[in-house]
């Protein structure tokens, strides 16, 4: 007790000495505006206590999502899981990134950033064409890019989400947007959105098969499983535009096995039933009819000497006109890389389609209409020498039919191809054409080409 | 006419099944135990080292090819589906493996199955990008330098890698397979004392690189990268890189522009001349050289062509 009374003791005797140390009445103002002052400072204190509560609240309730989405993301205990090589390969540090953080527009082509991985690639392609040539070709629309001559346009732009589904299947979903010739005015000019490719890859069936269903380029002959923006040259052969339009087989919708034959040389079957969407060969759209399309590949590797691809395909299906369209193909693709660097490098390739249509002529007055049937082929090949990573130069010939139509045409196409890196490339390329009859012109045109991937891009294949 | 008509008919099947490409007549004895795949040629030779004689080993890729911009040949898929066991590199440097993989149809070596080995597990790895990490960089290997077999020191741990990862699938081989590794990695450590010398009077010694395929290697040797030929991974370098490059190996007296054998030699001989320094042409993979499939001839080959290019004034 005496020492809190000792240590009391100054407090009353500097309150006393205060009190009389102040003047009277400005000492009740002051008084007064000390009091303000100090109910201010309550109020302003409260509020920054009431700030910091909400913000632990909102950190605590982060906190416990963060630790509710790790329990979540924790794998199931799977075969591949209980492997410690490859599990923790493929666990990214940290945990998985959430959805949130996925969609977060912070860095949208990024790669990967140090402990996050995306679930999934992402790849953008741009493909931008110009197509110069005489007014006539503008006036009557028949040049290679019928609609758009002597113009700068978007041919396709890209956006590619691929990558494995679950350990037994892969997913891939492409998106493209292009600019579409509509009418004659242009006003009605367009730039189309349109799925090229939506489906899922079943990589673990029995038998060593593997299975794609959904939208798809189906596996017919060399050139139709090539996006736009990985063609060979600016535009495609002519027989391909002839026989299946500027489209080619692309966005068909269906299903498709293949199988690699366990055999000494390589040695790939695949078929595909598919709804048969196609606007020049195939129309019918129904599965009661189906698009039925099979390939056989075959690959001889020649080692130092190159190595050689060819395939037979055949397509069979109802046009919609109701008859039948059977379409066959014979492809080869020969490239000698040399030894080391991989330059120069040499490719041949070609392909030969073989149409069989049956047309409706419409009859008049003095002749009824009949079927008539058309057997047509054509075919395109080309060289090219990359002489260094950067520059190739190569010629394409083509020569055709018509599909279902008189005539027939050919074409000179010698290109120029710069590539500054694995994601940019440029191309310059002369087009001759000469067509007869239903075709009958004479067209020079000259196009050129920018094309640029950002992000995931597939690897090239042979 | 009977013989001949006989002898047409063998003739054609001989000819068909040569087209087709007939499997040799089966048999238990022919069997390999293992069939292992590799995807580049540095796993594949030690890979083969800790095989054996207990199977096969193949290699997706021919020496001296280079790994970054590898086109998928059908070949390959040919080679996925025989295997049953992959060796990858794990660092993205043999990322087309994936597509080649799943066009296969051989589930066994989809990635995340327990038949695929990573051999970078478990190492200390060099120049792992921070910050944003895009093609502003160029081709970029996003988790890390994939060339960690260029350093004998990384051995211990690679080959821990691969040999657990077989044993795991072929546990009846695993004795075998530590007694392999085991002898394998004596070899190196016996070798690598003797290459460690070699080098040993050229530690500190700066050194320019085409492509950043060197830090391990550098870092085993105690050699000092002064800077990258190439410096964007698969794009060509500029002219202001270049100079810039060439007068900093001139103010530091960097001596040896090293070049893969895979890689076009204007630049970096260029860069060499203006600097005053050496050019020598190395090759990255085993093989590459006749007489260099193995994992040590390989490195003794690389050891002996810097060492001599060191030793030149």
């Amino acid at each position: 007790m005496r020492m809190h009374t000792a240590g009391f003791w100054p407090l009353p005797l500097l309150l006393l000495s205060l009190g009389t140390s102040l003047p009277g009445p400005a000492h009740a103002q002051d008084v007064d505006a000390v009091r303000q002052e100090l109910t201010a400072v309550r109020r302003q204190l409260d509020s920054i206590r009431e700030q910091y509560e909400t913000r632990l609240r909102e950190l605590t309730d982060r906190l416990e999502q963060l630790e509710a989405q790790r329990r979540t993301a924790t794998p199931a205990p799977t075969p591949a899981a209980t492997v410690p090589v490859t599990a923790a390969s493929s666990a990214p540090a940290g945990g998985e990134p959430s959805l949130r953080e996925m969609l977060a527009p912070r860095q949208p082509f990024a790669l990967a950033q140090p402990g996050r991985t995306l679930l999934f690639d992402i790849g953008v392609s741009g493909d931008f064409v110009t197509d110069f040539t005489s007014r006539n070709r503008e006036r009557r629309r028949d040049g290679t890019f019928a609609g758009r001559e002597n113009r700068f346009f978007p041919r396709e732009v890209e956006l590619g989400l691929f990558g494995r589904v679950d350990p037994y299947a892969s997913a891939v979903v492409r998106l493209s947007a292009g600019e579409e010739a509509a009418g004659l005015e242009p006003s009605d000019r367009s730039l189309g959105v349109e799925v090229d490719e939506a489906n899922l890859t079943l990589l673990s069936l029995p038998l060593g098969t593997t299975a794609r269903l959904g939208v798809m380029r189906p596996r017919f002959g060399t050139l139709n499983i090539v996006h736009q923006d990985d063609l060979p040259q600016i535009d495609r052969p002519n027989v391909l535009s002839r026989f299946f339009g500027e489209e080619q087989l692309e966005g068909e919708k269906g299903i498709e096995a293949f199988w690699v034959l366990p055999l000494p040389v390589y040695n790939e079957l695949s078929i595909g039933v598919f709804d048969g969407d196609n606007e020049v060969a195939f129309g019918r759209g129904t599965l009661r009819d189906p698009l039925v399309i099979g390939r056989w590949r075959t690959f001889l590797e020649l080692e130092e000497h190159g190595g050689l691809q060819i395939d037979l395909s055949a397509a069979s299906g109802i046009a919609t006109d109701a008859h039948r369209t059977t379409i066959l193909g014979l492809g080869a693709k020969y490239k000698w890389a040399a030894p080391g660097s991989g330059f120069p490098l040499f490719t041949i390739a070609g392909e030969a389609l073989y149409a069989m249509r049956t047309v409706t002529t419409e009859g008049d007055d003095t002749t009824p209409s009949r079927d008539r049937r058309f057997d047509r082929w054509g075919a395109y090949l080309y060289g090219q020498l990359d002489l260094t990573r950067r520059w190739a130069f190569g010629v394409r010939g083509d020569w055709t039919e018509l599909a279902a139509e008189r005539g027939r045409e050919w074409a000179v196409s010698p290109y120029l191809q710069f590539k500054p890196s694995e994601f940019l490339r440029f191309r310059a390329q002369y087009k001759h054409t000469e067509g007869t009859g239903a075709v009958e012109r004479v067209a020079n045109e000259f196009f050129l080409q920018g094309t640029f991937i950002l992000g995931a891009h597939p690897t090239e294949r042979f | 006419m009977r013989p001949r008509r006989t002898l047409r008919l063998v003739s054609l099947i001989a000819v068909l099944a040569g087209l087709l490409g007939a499997p040799p007549a089966p048999g238990p004895a022919a069997e390999p135990a293992l069939r292992v795949l590799a995807t580049l040629p540095d796993l594949w030779s030690i890979t083969r080292a800790l095989v054996g004689d207990l199977g096969r080993v193949e290699v997706a890729t021919r020496p001296g090819q280079n790994p970054h911009d590898l086109e998928i040949r059908p070949s390959q898929i040919l080679l996925v589906k025989r295997a049953e066991i992959l060796v990858r590199n794990g660092l993205e440097e043999d990322a087309w493996i994936d597509p080649i993989v799943e066009s296969s149809g051989n589930p066994r070596l989809l990635r995340g199955s327990a038949s695929v080995i990573e051999a970078s597990q478990g190492l200390d790895l060099l120049k792992i990008p921070s910050g944003r990490v895009d093609r502003s960089l160029g081709d970029v290997h996003p988790s890390g330098n994939p060339h960690f077999t260029l350093d004998p020191g990384t051995m211990p741990t690679v080959t821990a890698s691969i040999a657990d990862g077989l044993a795991r699938l072929r546990p009846d081989l695993a004795p075998k397979l530590e007694a392999n590794r085991r002898e394998f990695l004596a070899r190196v450590e016996s070798r690598f004392q003797r290459w460690r010398e070699r080098l040993a009077p050229y530690r500190g010694a700066r050194v320019v690189s085409y492509h950043d395929s060197w830090p391990y290697f550098y870092r085993a040797y105690g050699l000092i990268e002064l800077g990258v030929v190439e410096d964007r991974p698969g794009v060509p370098p500029t002219p202001q890189h270049l100079t810039s490059l060439v007068r900093r190996m001139k103010e530091q007296g960097a001596r040896l522009v090293v070049l893969e054998s895979w890689y076009p030699p204007e630049s970096a001989a260029a860069v060499a001349r203006l600097a005053g320094a050496k050019l020598v042409v190395i090759p990255q993979s085993p093989g590459a050289v006749p007489g260099t499939a193995d994992y040590i001839a390989h490195m003794e080959h690389v050891v002996t062509a810097l060492a001599k290019a060191l030793a030149d004034p």
